[in-house]
């Protein structure tokens, strides 16, 4: 029993598996504004319109914007997001409903009529200091 | 995913049992079986740098000053790809300036996306009418497919190459170069811009942008700037090169070739219902809620002429019309390869929707594509039109000019060596363009449109062949 107590308070003192990762954006139509992004970590989520892991808005300053996101749990995650120009939070759209404000991927991978799938946006989170760069045209 | 083309050389290779090299194969095979009209659908590599015409015959009428410019699909093939239909290739603005007796020819390609993802790949990979999406392709925004390869009109004081899907590239009048895709308002941007705007006697210019069941109705200053957009739903999703208005109204003919699912390449997506017939949706311009619509047998068609009333409030309107969507399923995909198989070929036909509600056609026997009008009439007016179709052959070869309140036509024929293109008025006279398949050049004719049966009154001759245009504008100087 007392090494049951014992694994289990070793356990308890340490912290499970824990990995960060920063995601970097340049973007191209004005140097202002903030990203929308949602962070994924499935597939099925990513590819059939489920729920990202993770949601951020950051802002615009000088074409340049971070978001850090800590506490991941080790594993592949896909990034959505777009250039929010108007800062309004809302994806613009026209009176068909196709976006008018810039979007990207993670990986940059570029749509082909659609979203990119997991199988090009997905990337490896091992670690506590992944970064990943995306630019926003 | 095997494409057309694709499937057409590897039944090639099964056949031959050919241990060429592929590329080296479909290049000598082409070479040797390519028919003569081939010229119509061949490759220019690059921008024509301006040069003069050579004068044929005849004399440029004096008050013959200004422009005619052109567009149409001029770049089909890449590397070993092609593009799998023609209405695919990358727009070409031809500018014909007529000035102190002479003619000069420069022409250009619009600067689209497109074009720029393809020439830095050195092959065809985005998607089209009907060419499928290959390796590489970038597709973010429907402005990233757009071929801006069909029509160009001028509005204050620039170009617009246009195409159906997308949004108008701006063009510099007198370089031909490109400015871009117009946004005429942030939330309109890459809106699809159909490639027949109507245009007012005053100038003002209507068009309709498509999606599905939804039309996007704009509305222009004559110096093309925005003047007012609105959304209306359809009774049906139909495929639409073009639609018509009177001074009243617009009319918008929904041919039951209807778009029944979403998905690229855009052809792929239309079924062919002729049981469901043809509705003709009228709608009054000052108020868009006030529709009416009535319903015709099944048509196909590409082409409209400008509509007018009469007295009894009777709206008439002709058209190029074809029994079923063949041209466009098979017959234009076919000519990239130099085939030519079964098609059916236009006819010109009135349409006349009463005020009771009854709709009529009235066919003439007369083959017939690329219907114009003179500009800014109103009341019953002649159908300039292209014809001559014949069985042997795609493309028509000559001129024909209509009249509906006669009942009878004029025609003239530039012969088997000729493919004709489609021809504008321009004032008294119609100007346009043939492909001389002889002389293997580019020719421009200049016609009395009240004459049309004399022939050119003045004809020049190109130094080059340069693919069959869609459409064009003459622009007085």
């Amino acid at each position: 029993m007392k090494i049951i107590a014992l694994i289990a308070a070793l356990m308890a003192a340490t912290p499970a598996a824990s990995a960060s990762l920063t995601v970097s954006f340049a973007v191209t139509e004005v140097p202002t504004g903030q990203i929308m992004l949602s962070l994924y970590d499935s597939e099925t989520a990513h590819d059939r319109g489920g729920k990202p892991a993770r949601v951020a808005a950051v802002a615009v300053k000088e074409g340049k914007a971070v978001a850090q996101f800590d506490g991941l749990a080790p594993g592949r995650y896909a990034v959505k997001s777009f250039h929010d120009v108007d800062g309004d939070g809302k994806m613009a759209v026209t009176p068909f409903g196709m976006p008018t404000e810039p979007f990207a991927f993670s990986n940059n991978a570029q749509p082909q009529g659609g979203p990119p799938a997991w199988a090009a946006t997905s990337f490896a989170v091992e670690g506590d200091a992944v970064t990943h760069s995306i630019t926003i045209r | 995913m095997l494409d057309r083309r694709e499937l057409f050389r590897n039944a090639l290779m099964a056949g031959l049992g050919a241990s060429l090299p592929a590329e080296a194969m479909a290049a000598g095979l082409a070479a040797a079986a390519q028919p003569q009209w081939a010229l119509a659908l061949g490759d220019v590599e690059d921008d024509i740098a301006p040069r003069s015409l050579t004068r044929l015959h005849g004399r440029l009428p004096q008050d013959l000053a200004g422009t005619l410019y052109r567009n149409g699909p001029a770049l089909f093939r890449r590397g070993g790809t092609a593009v799998n239909h023609w209405f695919d290739g990358d727009g070409l603005v031809r500018a014909y300036a007529c000035r102190d007796g002479e003619v000069t020819l420069r022409a250009r390609f619009v600067d689209t996306t497109k074009r720029r993802v393809e020439s830095g790949l050195g092959r065809i990979v985005q998607p089209g009418f009907a060419t499928p999406a290959r390796a590489g392709a970038v597709v973010a925004s429907s402005d990233d497919t757009n071929a801006a390869n069909t029509h160009v009109i001028a509005a204050g004081g620039r170009l617009l190459a246009l195409w159906e899907a997308g949004s108008a590239h701006a063009l510099d009048p007198a370089t031909l170069a490109t400015s871009g895709p117009v946004t005429f308002r942030p939330d309109l941007k890459a809106m699809p811009f159909l490639a027949h705007p109507r245009i007012e006697a005053s100038g003002r210019i209507w068009n309709l942008g498509l999606s599905g069941r939804h039309a996007w109705v704009w509305r222009l200053s004559a110096s093309g700037t925005f003047e007012a957009g609105q959304l209306i739903t359809m009774p049906r999703a139909s495929y639409m090169h073009d639609f018509t208005m009177t001074q009243r109204h617009l009319v918008i003919v929904l041919q039951p070739w209807l778009h029944e699912k979403a998905s690229l390449p855009f052809s792929t997506g239309m079924v062919w219902r002729p049981e469901q017939g043809t509705r003709v949706l009228v709608i009054d311009k000052d108020d868009l809620t006030r529709q009416r619509v009535f319903e015709l047998p099944a048509l196909f068609f590409f082409h409209l002429g400008d509509g007018w009333e009469d007295r009894g409030g009777t709206i008439h309107f002709d058209g190029a019309f074809d029994d079923s969507p063949l041209f466009a399923t098979e017959t234009a995909a076919a000519m990239v390869e130099g085939r030519y198989p079964r098609t059916e070929r236009p006819l010109l036909k009135l349409i006349s929707l009463y005020p009771d509600g009854r709709a009529r056609i009235s066919a003439t026997s007369t083959t017939a594509e690329f219907p114009r009008n003179p500009v800014g009439n109103a009341g019953p007016r002649p159908t300039y039109h292209v014809g001559g179709y014949r069985p042997e052959r795609p493309f028509a070869r000559s001129i024909g000019r209509w009249d509906w309140q006669r009942g009878r036509g004029a025609e003239y024929d530039f012969g088997a060596h000729q493919i004709v293109e489609e021809f504008v008025p321009a004032g008294r006279w119609l100007v346009g363009t043939t492909i001389n398949m002889t002389a293997r050049a580019t020719e421009f004719h200049v016609l009395d449109s009240h004459h049309i049966d004399a022939g050119p009154v003045a004809s020049f001759r190109a130094d080059v062949a340069l693919p069959h245009s869609f459409h064009g504008s003459w622009v007085a100087a």
